[in-house]
């Protein structure tokens, strides 16, 4: 299923959580782990000096100092890579979305396993021309499924057996769909497919009756049925839900309700029929919320 | 020890001698070779018989002294009105003082002159428009970085970016392959969004050739995508060499003339293989100078023009919004304090201010654009230009250089300021860096991009 990772890996705090479902996952599918940190943004034009995002420092970046910080990444990680596991260690220089992509396209991972947000907005190393953070990026345009793990909460991970799969209905769920039956197939784990009836954006400035939102998640329901019934089918359970609200809420409530220990969905469906644009923010807001690692699909 | 192993008179040619040359972290055994290497005065003063015409005798020869250059040059501003940051002075400490000894310096004086020639002076040629005899010091100090760099007294940084010219035709190990392949890549990542784009790789008689920074395809490759959307989106015929794409010539910034000569002739060979209508280059000033301005000429050109009409890329821009190209939503414009850095090598150099001012107009919401004082061709350089932004060993002066750029954008107000060129890019980032004054930097392309109206049939299928 997951043979080769990639864990994009700030090699600090941030990115423990994230370090804890990668190894975890990593050992339990004997996949290989590509251990990747980005050490810094070139600045000075075209000189050789590079400000390390963990120290701080400018630094000249040779192969001593490479050598050096892939040294420091395995004693970060020693209590990990002391059990055998099938991993090697790539450090690069450059603006860390950018890079992992990069990293991506060499090594054609099945998965992209990174943190959250290293919470520090003003980090001036990364400030630089970047718009949106590493994770947006990565996660727009990975053409393999990204997974995210954002709170401390999200990594106790004892292995899979429920997973979530949110739908807008849009083509790149669709794909995000196969994705999920995939993984619950190969995983043995049961699969709730989940549509959240947005009642905030979708008619603003209207109230809706109560007797309009329950026909529209009877609708919505038999949109599901339609869609995925017949495949859901193959699995040794599945449940189909729709619930009213702020869809990210939602989705986060209904995970933990079903103690979901995945939660799949896509990224980029601004082609949804609804034109909702706010769907690429619903998953990011979910990331930010959920109790358990989150898996957005974009390709 | 007269030659170094890594500090010589040699260029660097191959890439095993760039990778010896990048593998002395610093340079420190290369400045410490420096030390004992030797001038060969006779060469110097052989050269100099040979390459200075009589436009430079007779500026060494007229000046006057009357010192109205000194406060012209911001390097003087920045650092307290210093005597020996007048341009008069700092030329005619160095060059004047070679020929004057007909080449018979030594090797104190050779590093001495290094750094004035590149920590004192960034060829922004600012002075040149206020001396009275129009003697132009940049231009001078651009001839001596030739005769310093012929005796190996060149910093660690530009030697490689040199011989990255000479072996990758490139500023940076960016190969040809490299190059196709990081561009492809990126219209890939893009195409969803964009339907139809592409990258029209060696097109014949397209209208447009369109050239790069090897900078973009290493760090910053949305540069590319963006490059592409911009003229997919204005419906351009465009077209990339897969050879001679590289618009940009640190080998200008270390004076190796044969360099700089090899790569303008990379990018002037692929403009007679795919003879497009016109060549355009990034948001690059040196770029533009090096391969437009001064480019025919070290190429031997006899009409002082490149093989194909050649633009700025703001030049392009500004004729695609006036002309209605591409089209601006205007709600989107930017409705925030915004100011504009003038690059002193295509704004002082060559005079196209206007096109980088119809651009504001169209961009920026009518009263939110502020000018820097002074502005146009009386602008400052951003502190970096002329290589000074990559040197290691001349940073701090880099830093205090970033004054001059700090304070004029801090007394406009605006916490936006856009950049169409590297270098200032580099020096308004590092400014940001080093003083922390709470702004933001762009250049044109992503925020012309996010306010585009784009007709119906190039948007992506609902």
């Amino acid at each position: 299923m997951f043979k080769k990772i990639l864990f994009a890996t700030s090699a600090t705090e941030a990115s423990d959580h994230a370090a804890r479902v990668a190894f975890n996952i990593a050992k339990t599918y004997q996949s290989n782990l590509n251990i990747f940190h980005v050490l810094g943004v070139p600045t000075r034009g075209y000189s050789q000096v590079v400000v390390d995002v963990k120290t701080k420092e400018r630094v000249d970046v040779d192969e001593d100092y490479t050598a050096w910080v892939t040294e420091e990444i395995k004693i970060y990680y020693e209590k990990y890579l002391d059990e055998p596991l099938d991993y090697t260690i790539d450090v690069a220089i450059g603006l860390p979305a950018r890079e992992i992509l990069r990293q991506a396209k060499t090594l054609q991972p099945d998965l992209i396993l990174i943190g959250g947000s290293t919470g520090d907005e003003d980090d001036i190393v990364y400030k630089k021309s970047s718009v949106g953070s590493t994770l947006q990026k990565v996660a727009k345009a990975a053409k393999c499924p990204v997974l995210i793990v954002n709170r401390p909460a999200a990594s106790f991970w004892g292995g899979l057996s429920n997973i979530v799969f949110g739908t807008d209905f849009s083509k790149t769920s669709d794909k995000a769909f196969d994705f999920a039956i995939k993984v619950a197939k190969a995983l043995d784990c049961e699969l709730s497919v989940f549509h959240a009836l947005d009642i905030t954006s979708l008619h603003t400035g209207k109230m809706l009756s109560q007797d309009e939102i329950e026909q529209q998640i009877r609708e919505c329901l038999r949109k599901i049925r339609s869609r995925y019934e017949s495949r859901l089918k193959e699995l040794k359970g599945y449940s189909m839900d729709v619930w009213e609200g702020i869809p990210f809420i939602e989705i986060v409530k209904y995970a933990r309700d079903k103690q979901a220990d995945l939660l799949i969905m896509a990224h980029h469906s601004r082609r949804a029929p609804s034109g909702d644009i706010k769907l690429g923010g619903n998953v990011e807001q979910v990331i930010v919320r959920a109790g358990c690692p989150v898996i957005s699909i974009n390709k | 020890m007269p030659e170094g192993t890594l500090c010589n008179k040699m260029p660097v040619d191959t890439a095993e001698g760039i990778t010896t040359l990048l593998s002395d972290t610093s340079g420190d055994t290369y400045y410490q070779e420096m030390k004992e290497l030797e001038v060969d005065s006779d060469l110097l003063w052989k050269t100099i018989q040979n390459t200075c015409k009589s436009r430079m005798k007779t500026w060494l020869e007229i000046c006057a002294h009357c010192g109205m250059c000194a406060e012209s040059c911001f390097l003087y501003l920045v650092n307290g009105r210093d005597p020996k940051q007048v341009p008069a002075y700092k030329i005619q400490s160095t060059l004047g003082e070679i020929i004057k000894r007909k080449g018979k310096v030594d090797n104190q004086f050779m590093r001495d002159t290094m750094e004035v020639a590149w920590a004192k002076c960034t060829c922004c040629n600012r002075c040149g428009m206020y001396c009275p005899h129009g003697i132009d010091t940049g231009i001078m100090f651009g001839y001596l970085r030739g005769l310093l760099y012929q005796q190996g007294f060149v910093p660690w940084e530009l030697k490689i970016g040199a011989g990255m010219h000479r072996v990758y035709r490139a500023q940076m190990d960016v190969t040809d392959a490299d190059f196709v392949d990081t561009f492809e890549w990126m219209v890939e990542e893009y195409e969803d969004d964009y339907p139809g784009l592409t990258v029209p790789v060696d097109k014949e008689g397209a209208g447009i050739m369109y050239t790069v920074n090897a900078r973009e395809v290493k760090h910053y490759p949305e540069d590319l995508a963006e490059a592409a959307i911009l003229f997919h989106i204005a419906g351009e015929n465009w077209t990339v060499p897969s050879k001679g794409w590289e618009e940009t010539s640190l080998a200008m910034f270390a004076g190796d003339w044969a360099a700089c000569k090899m790569q303008v002739e990379s990018v002037y060979d692929a403009m007679e293989r795919l003879k497009p209508k016109r060549m355009i280059g990034t948001e690059c000033g040196h770029a533009h100078r090096a391969t437009v301005i001064e480019g025919p000429y070290w190429a031997g050109r006899k009409n002082g023009q490149p093989p194909v009409e050649s633009i700025h890329y703001v030049e392009w821009l500004a004729e695609a919004l006036n002309t209605g190209k591409l089209k601006i939503d205007p709600s989107k414009r930017i409705k925030e304090p915004v100011t504009l850095q003038d690059s002193c090598n295509y704004i002082r150099n060559q005079g196209l201010k206007q096109a980088t001012r119809d651009i504001m107009k169209h961009i920026v919401a009518p009263g939110y654009f502020i000018e820097m004082s002074p502005n146009k061709e009386h602008n400052y350089c951003c502190g970096g230009g002329g290589g000074f932004n990559g040197i290691g060993k001349f940073r701090k002066q880099r830093n205090i250089a970033l004054i001059a750029k700090r304070d004029q954008i801090l007394a406009t107000g605006a916490k936006l300021v856009l950049a169409p060129c590297h270098n200032c890019w580099d020096a308004i980032r590092d400014l940001e860096e080093e003083y922390e004054i709470g702004i933001r930097w762009s250049f044109l392309k992503p925020i012309v991009i996010k306010m585009l109206d784009i007709p119906d049939h190039l948007r992506p299928e609902e």
